[in-house]
Protein backbone atom coordinates (compact mmCIF):
# COMPACT_ATOMS: atom_id res chain seq x y z
CA UNK A 1 0.00 0.00 0.00
CA UNK A 2 1.29 3.47 -0.96
CA UNK A 3 1.38 6.22 1.55
CA UNK A 4 1.06 9.54 0.34
CA UNK A 5 1.94 12.53 2.20
CA UNK A 6 -1.67 13.83 2.67
CA UNK A 7 -2.94 10.38 4.32
CA UNK A 8 0.59 11.01 6.73
CA UNK A 9 -0.04 14.35 7.99
CA UNK A 10 -3.61 14.62 8.17
CA UNK A 11 -3.33 11.37 10.69
CA UNK A 12 -0.56 12.81 12.29
CA UNK A 13 -2.57 16.08 13.14
CA UNK A 14 -5.51 14.47 13.89
CA UNK A 15 -4.84 11.67 15.90
CA UNK A 16 -4.02 13.87 18.96
CA UNK A 17 -7.29 15.64 18.76
CA UNK A 18 -8.80 12.63 18.72
CA UNK A 19 -7.42 11.22 21.60
CA UNK A 20 -8.15 14.92 23.40
CA UNK A 21 -12.34 14.74 22.38
CA UNK A 22 -12.41 10.87 23.84
CA UNK A 23 -11.00 12.44 27.13
CA UNK A 24 -13.07 15.44 27.16
CA UNK A 25 -15.96 13.16 26.08
CA UNK A 26 -14.93 11.25 29.79
CA UNK A 27 -14.35 13.98 31.69
CA UNK A 28 -17.15 16.00 31.18
CA UNK A 29 -19.54 12.93 30.63
CA UNK A 30 -21.77 13.63 33.73
CA UNK A 31 -23.01 16.74 32.26
CA UNK A 32 -23.21 16.65 28.71
CA UNK A 33 -24.00 14.24 26.38
CA UNK A 34 -21.05 11.64 25.97
CA UNK A 35 -19.90 9.13 28.46
CA UNK A 36 -17.44 6.25 28.81
CA UNK A 37 -18.58 3.81 26.63
CA UNK A 38 -18.47 6.16 24.28
CA UNK A 39 -15.31 8.51 24.82
CA UNK A 40 -13.39 4.61 24.93
CA UNK A 41 -14.64 4.12 21.77
CA UNK A 42 -13.63 7.49 20.56
CA UNK A 43 -9.96 6.75 21.76
CA UNK A 44 -9.24 3.59 20.48
CA UNK A 45 -10.49 5.26 17.24
CA UNK A 46 -7.73 7.40 17.51
CA UNK A 47 -5.50 4.86 17.75
CA UNK A 48 -7.11 3.35 14.97
CA UNK A 49 -6.32 6.24 12.57
CA UNK A 50 -2.38 5.91 13.97
CA UNK A 51 -2.59 2.08 12.94
CA UNK A 52 -4.22 2.53 9.90
CA UNK A 53 -2.21 5.95 8.42
CA UNK A 54 1.39 5.42 10.14
CA UNK A 55 1.37 1.47 10.35
CA UNK A 56 1.25 -1.27 13.22
CA UNK A 57 4.56 -0.99 14.52
CA UNK A 58 4.85 2.74 14.93
CA UNK A 59 1.37 3.01 16.59
CA UNK A 60 2.34 -0.15 18.54
CA UNK A 61 5.52 1.95 19.61
CA UNK A 62 3.39 4.76 21.25
CA UNK A 63 1.06 2.13 22.97
CA UNK A 64 2.40 -0.96 23.59
CA UNK A 65 0.16 -3.79 23.98
CA UNK A 66 1.29 -5.15 26.97
CA UNK A 67 0.82 -2.05 28.49
CA UNK A 68 -2.60 -2.13 27.58
CA UNK A 69 -3.26 -5.03 28.86
CA UNK A 70 -2.12 -4.24 31.79
CA UNK A 71 -3.96 -0.59 31.95
CA UNK A 72 -7.10 -2.26 31.19
CA UNK A 73 -7.18 -4.96 33.69
CA UNK A 74 -6.12 -1.93 36.34
CA UNK A 75 -8.37 -0.17 34.81
CA UNK A 76 -10.93 -3.13 35.82
CA UNK A 77 -9.79 -3.21 39.49
CA UNK A 78 -10.06 0.44 40.15
CA UNK A 79 -13.88 0.49 39.22
CA UNK A 80 -14.46 -2.31 41.67
CA UNK A 81 -12.15 0.22 43.47
CA UNK A 82 -14.48 2.82 43.05
CA UNK A 83 -17.10 1.13 44.19
CA UNK A 84 -15.56 -0.13 47.45
CA UNK A 85 -15.43 3.59 48.46
CA UNK A 86 -18.63 4.06 48.78
CA UNK A 87 -19.37 1.10 50.74
CA UNK A 88 -16.33 2.50 53.52
CA UNK A 89 -18.97 5.82 53.25
CA UNK A 90 -21.28 4.06 54.48
CA UNK A 91 -23.69 4.26 50.87
CA UNK A 92 -23.43 0.69 50.07
CA UNK A 93 -21.28 -0.96 47.09
CA UNK A 94 -21.23 1.64 44.48
CA UNK A 95 -22.77 4.52 45.81
CA UNK A 96 -22.15 8.04 45.38
CA UNK A 97 -20.72 9.58 48.65
CA UNK A 98 -20.21 12.79 47.46
CA UNK A 99 -23.70 13.18 46.13
CA UNK A 100 -24.81 14.28 50.15
CA UNK A 101 -22.16 17.14 50.37
CA UNK A 102 -23.80 20.08 49.91
CA UNK A 103 -20.66 22.26 48.47
CA UNK A 104 -21.54 24.46 45.68
CA UNK A 105 -17.79 25.02 44.62
CA UNK A 106 -17.02 21.55 44.75
CA UNK A 107 -19.04 19.53 41.90
CA UNK A 108 -20.80 16.62 43.41
CA UNK A 109 -20.06 14.25 40.51
CA UNK A 110 -17.39 12.37 42.64
CA UNK A 111 -17.79 9.16 42.58
CA UNK A 112 -19.61 9.18 38.67
CA UNK A 113 -16.54 11.44 37.41
CA UNK A 114 -14.29 8.49 38.64
CA UNK A 115 -16.24 5.47 37.06
CA UNK A 116 -16.79 7.26 33.70
CA UNK A 117 -12.79 7.91 33.27
CA UNK A 118 -12.33 4.27 34.32
CA UNK A 119 -14.40 3.20 32.54
CA UNK A 120 -13.42 5.24 28.90
CA UNK A 121 -9.72 3.82 29.91
CA UNK A 122 -10.77 0.24 29.85
CA UNK A 123 -13.20 0.39 26.67
CA UNK A 124 -10.52 2.34 24.68
CA UNK A 125 -7.44 0.40 25.90
CA UNK A 126 -9.63 -3.03 25.37
CA UNK A 127 -10.68 -1.67 21.83
CA UNK A 128 -7.31 -0.52 20.46
CA UNK A 129 -5.96 -4.15 21.87
CA UNK A 130 -8.27 -6.07 19.93
CA UNK A 131 -7.42 -3.72 16.70
CA UNK A 132 -3.31 -3.70 17.25
CA UNK A 133 -3.42 -7.50 17.31
CA UNK A 134 -6.12 -7.43 14.14
CA UNK A 135 -4.16 -5.40 11.94
CA UNK A 136 -1.04 -7.14 13.11
CA UNK A 137 -2.45 -10.58 11.50
CA UNK A 138 -2.08 -9.78 7.91
CA UNK B 1 -32.07 -5.96 -14.41
CA UNK B 2 -35.44 -7.40 -13.06
CA UNK B 3 -33.44 -8.32 -10.08
CA UNK B 4 -31.91 -5.47 -9.48
CA UNK B 5 -35.23 -2.94 -9.74
CA UNK B 6 -37.11 -5.98 -7.42
CA UNK B 7 -33.50 -4.90 -4.62
CA UNK B 8 -34.12 -1.13 -5.46
CA UNK B 9 -37.92 -1.67 -4.47
CA UNK B 10 -36.81 -3.44 -1.19
CA UNK B 11 -34.23 -0.89 -0.30
CA UNK B 12 -36.68 1.85 -0.86
CA UNK B 13 -38.86 0.15 1.55
CA UNK B 14 -36.66 -0.31 3.90
CA UNK B 15 -36.18 3.20 4.45
CA UNK B 16 -39.59 4.50 4.26
CA UNK B 17 -40.53 2.11 6.82
CA UNK B 18 -37.53 3.02 9.01
CA UNK B 19 -38.16 6.57 8.45
CA UNK B 20 -41.94 6.16 9.43
CA UNK B 21 -40.91 4.16 12.75
CA UNK B 22 -38.31 7.00 13.55
CA UNK B 23 -40.97 9.47 12.77
CA UNK B 24 -43.22 8.25 15.36
CA UNK B 25 -40.60 7.78 17.87
CA UNK B 26 -39.02 10.95 17.93
CA UNK B 27 -41.56 12.77 17.94
CA UNK B 28 -41.41 12.87 21.62
CA UNK B 29 -44.73 13.03 22.22
CA UNK B 30 -44.64 10.62 24.75
CA UNK B 31 -48.16 10.56 26.68
CA UNK B 32 -47.93 7.79 29.27
CA UNK B 33 -46.36 9.01 32.30
CA UNK B 34 -44.66 6.75 34.62
CA UNK B 35 -43.84 7.47 37.98
CA UNK B 36 -40.46 6.95 37.49
CA UNK B 37 -39.91 8.88 34.72
CA UNK B 38 -41.21 12.25 37.39
CA UNK B 39 -38.60 10.71 40.04
CA UNK B 40 -35.92 10.55 38.02
CA UNK B 41 -36.24 14.04 36.06
CA UNK B 42 -37.27 15.34 39.46
CA UNK B 43 -34.64 13.43 42.17
CA UNK B 44 -31.91 12.27 39.37
CA UNK B 45 -29.47 14.69 39.37
CA UNK B 46 -29.65 15.76 43.14
CA UNK B 47 -29.42 12.08 44.22
CA UNK B 48 -26.29 10.70 42.40
CA UNK B 49 -24.63 14.28 41.81
CA UNK B 50 -24.41 14.11 37.77
CA UNK B 51 -26.73 16.80 35.82
CA UNK B 52 -26.80 14.52 32.67
CA UNK B 53 -29.77 12.22 33.66
CA UNK B 54 -28.55 9.35 31.20
CA UNK B 55 -24.92 9.33 33.25
CA UNK B 56 -27.16 9.38 36.43
CA UNK B 57 -29.13 6.68 35.40
CA UNK B 58 -26.32 4.35 34.16
CA UNK B 59 -23.41 4.91 36.98
CA UNK B 60 -25.67 6.01 39.56
CA UNK B 61 -29.00 4.40 40.00
CA UNK B 62 -27.53 1.05 38.04
CA UNK B 63 -23.99 1.06 38.46
CA UNK B 64 -24.39 -2.33 39.29
CA UNK B 65 -25.47 -2.88 35.93
CA UNK B 66 -22.56 -0.72 34.60
CA UNK B 67 -19.94 -2.87 36.50
CA UNK B 68 -21.67 -6.41 34.42
CA UNK B 69 -20.74 -4.43 30.94
CA UNK B 70 -17.32 -3.91 32.35
CA UNK B 71 -17.06 -7.26 32.86
CA UNK B 72 -18.39 -8.63 30.24
CA UNK B 73 -16.31 -6.20 28.34
CA UNK B 74 -12.95 -7.69 29.89
CA UNK B 75 -14.17 -11.30 29.34
CA UNK B 76 -14.46 -10.13 25.71
CA UNK B 77 -11.29 -9.08 25.12
CA UNK B 78 -9.56 -11.65 26.86
CA UNK B 79 -11.18 -14.16 24.82
CA UNK B 80 -11.16 -12.22 21.45
CA UNK B 81 -7.13 -11.57 22.12
CA UNK B 82 -6.50 -15.55 22.99
CA UNK B 83 -8.14 -16.62 20.13
CA UNK B 84 -6.12 -14.31 18.32
CA UNK B 85 -2.45 -15.42 20.06
CA UNK B 86 -3.54 -19.45 19.59
CA UNK B 87 -4.32 -18.14 15.56
CA UNK B 88 -1.18 -17.08 15.25
CA UNK B 89 0.92 -19.90 17.27
CA UNK B 90 -0.87 -21.95 15.27
CA UNK B 91 0.47 -20.08 11.71
CA UNK B 92 3.61 -20.24 13.09
CA UNK B 93 3.38 -23.83 13.53
CA UNK B 94 2.55 -24.50 10.29
CA UNK B 95 5.38 -22.11 8.60
CA UNK B 96 7.73 -24.63 10.29
CA UNK B 97 6.36 -27.57 9.27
Amino acid sequence: MKKTTILDLVSRKLAPFMLLFGFYLLAYGHTSPGGGFQGGVVIASGVILLVVAQGVDSAESLFPSPALSRVETLAFLLFIGAGLTGLAAGMGFLGNPFAQVDVQAVPRVGIVLVLNLIIGIEVGSGISLICLRLFREE
Amino acid sequence: MKHRRLLLAAEVTVLALTALFLFGALRGQHRESSDIRGYIIERGSEETGALNLVTAIYLGYRAFDTLGETIVLLIAVTGVLYFLMSAEGKHEEDDDT
